[in-house]
């Protein structure tokens, strides 16, 4: 086991509620590959959209706040959901330009800003510090013949200068690290297209046009099924998707797994653990048709 | 329903406001040529009265009241796509956020309530418990919104499936979270912060 592989982890306030399989997959997951996570102990929300929607000073307040209780923990600092993972990074780049609003935060938490830590996100600790080839070795039960569409959504990538995780308009992360684990990905058009994120809750009319958008360009494509980085991306294709066929009269049936259930799945851990019994679209029969359980 | 006619002169253009955007988002509505690639890649602007170029150029003409008046900011999704593709990197994704904290700190005047209040539950229940309850958050957002049958077939489910908790933990360090909220009203009391 390397040493180096330890990480301060935030799962965000999905992982510990309605995404609850994404934070046991990742601790598996990385359980399995070596890889060290303590949770960062009494992290607070990071403010997410709304937040960031009416009121900046708190949104990069919550961040810094945040950032600070990492720094006393081992590590990088781990982050698995897409919106956090946006916002952390945004604030540790707003805070390195703007030195007016660096010490309205500063004054905010009454202490000086600790935000110098790396922030990555669970694709980039595989795909890189972990590595393609290392989690090459770790597959004992290889992905063959599942077709899977790579769905990043907007925080992963954008803006540029941001997350720097991969190219902001046409990445490959996601399918470089699902291929290495012996599955193919699917071109499709909808990648990177927004799914609603929380209009789910406000207005979930527009999500179900959007989200519709997305299921009917990876059916289109020849996906057997989606995967994610995000539980609000999640949420939306996969709660929303019996809903959204009903709507649009169409027959998806379009499991939608998060990116550390299908590594999860490879590397031969079992469906309880990976939590594939939360998933609402039911990915028993594809996975058992592909001879993956 | 006939659109008020817009008439631009000295006593209707207001850039002082213009000038707050700017500094809030930290960028330059000025730079904007007008190209509309920021509209192209909305997802949103279906959804939006004035898609994202035109707020941009009524914040140009120093018709502010126009944009806050519609549901535009409260219907932009913050995916940054705008952002991302501006070829004279206007952060066009950022004055949304100045201008919905703009409209929010004054009460108005934009009819759009729901995604209003939906941003008002979810900061109070950080206020008030650290983290984010989504159970709490849905039944709360149906009742203020009076919509009680919203959601209510997906509930059962997502409680069967364990991804709504109806019990919650609260963090040790809650009383750090009141400081930080109370720090920001104190200082924008002062003047000290937008």
């Amino acid at each position: 086991m390397d040493k180096t592989l330890n990480y301060s982890y935030y799962p965000g306030c999905s992982l510990h509620a309605s995404a609850g399989e994404y934070d046991l997959s990742t601790r598996e997951l990385f359980n399995v590959l070596g890889i060290g996570l303590t949770e960062i102990p009494d992290w607070f929300c990071c403010g997410a959209t709304p937040a960031h929607n009416v009121d900046e000073l708190l949104s990069l307040s919550l961040c810094a706040k945040n950032m600070e209780l990492a720094d006393k923990v081992e590590g990088d600092m781990a982050v698995a959901c897409a919106a956090c993972f946006s916002r952390l990074k945004t604030a540790q780049h707003v805070l390195g330009e703007n030195d007016v609003k660096r010490k309205q935060v500063e004054k905010a938490i009454d202490a000086p800003l600790k935000i110098d830590g790396k922030v990555k996100h669970l694709l980039d600790i595989i795909a890189r510090d972990l590595g393609l080839e290392r989690l090459a070795t770790a597959v004992n039960k290889p992905l063959t013949g599942l077709k899977v569409a790579c769905y990043y959504g907007c925080l992963l990538t954008r803006p540029t200068d941001v997350p720097n995780l991969d190219c902001t308009e046409a990445p490959t992360i996601m399918e470089r690290v699902i291929e290495t684990v012996g599955a193919e990905t699917v071109d499709w058009t909808h990648r990177l297209e927004c799914c609603g994120a929380n209009f789910t809750l406000s207005r979930p009319g527009v999500v179900i046009q959007l989200t519709n958008a997305i299921l009917e360009s990876a059916k289109a494509a020849g996906a057997d099924c989606i995967m994610v980085a995000c539980p609000l991306c999640h949420g939306n294709l996969d709660i929303r998707q019996k809903e959204i066929e009903g709507v649009y009269n169409a027959d998806y049936n379009m499991p939608v797994f998060y990116l550390t259930q299908l590594v999860g799945i490879s590397v031969g851990l079992d469906a309880e653990k990976l939590g594939l019994d939360a998933m609402i679209v039911n990915p028993m029969p594809l996975l058992k048709e592909k001879g993956l359980l | 329903m006939k659109k008020k006619k817009m008439v631009i002169s000295q006593e209707t253009m207001d850039v002082d406001f213009v000038r707050k955007v700017e500094a809030l988002a930290d960028t330059s509505v000025r730079r904007c040529f007008q190209c509309g690639k920021c509209s192209a890649g909305c997802p949103m602007a279906t959804f939006m009265e004035h898609p994202p170029n035109r707020v941009v150029r009524l914040l140009q003409l120093g018709q502010w009241r126009r944009v806050l008046e519609g549901r535009s900011i409260w219907y932009c999704a913050s995916c940054e796509t705008c952002s991302t593709r501006c070829p004279n990197k206007v952060q066009l994704a950022s004055i949304m956020d100045a201008l919905r904290k703009l409209s929010w700190d004054a009460e108005g005047p934009s009819k759009e309530s729901y995604v209003q209040l939906a941003n008002k539950l979810f900061l109070q229940n950080i206020r008030t418990y650290g983290r984010q309850y989504e159970m709490r958050l849905a039944a709360v957002f149906n009742v203020k919104s009076g919509q009680f049958l919203k959601d209510l077939m997906l509930g059962p489910k997502l409680i069967a499936k364990g991804k709504l908790k109806m019990f919650h933990s609260k963090n040790k360090n809650l009383s750090e979270i009141e400081k930080i909220f109370s720090r920001i009203e104190e200082m924008r009391k002062k003047g000290e912060a937008l």
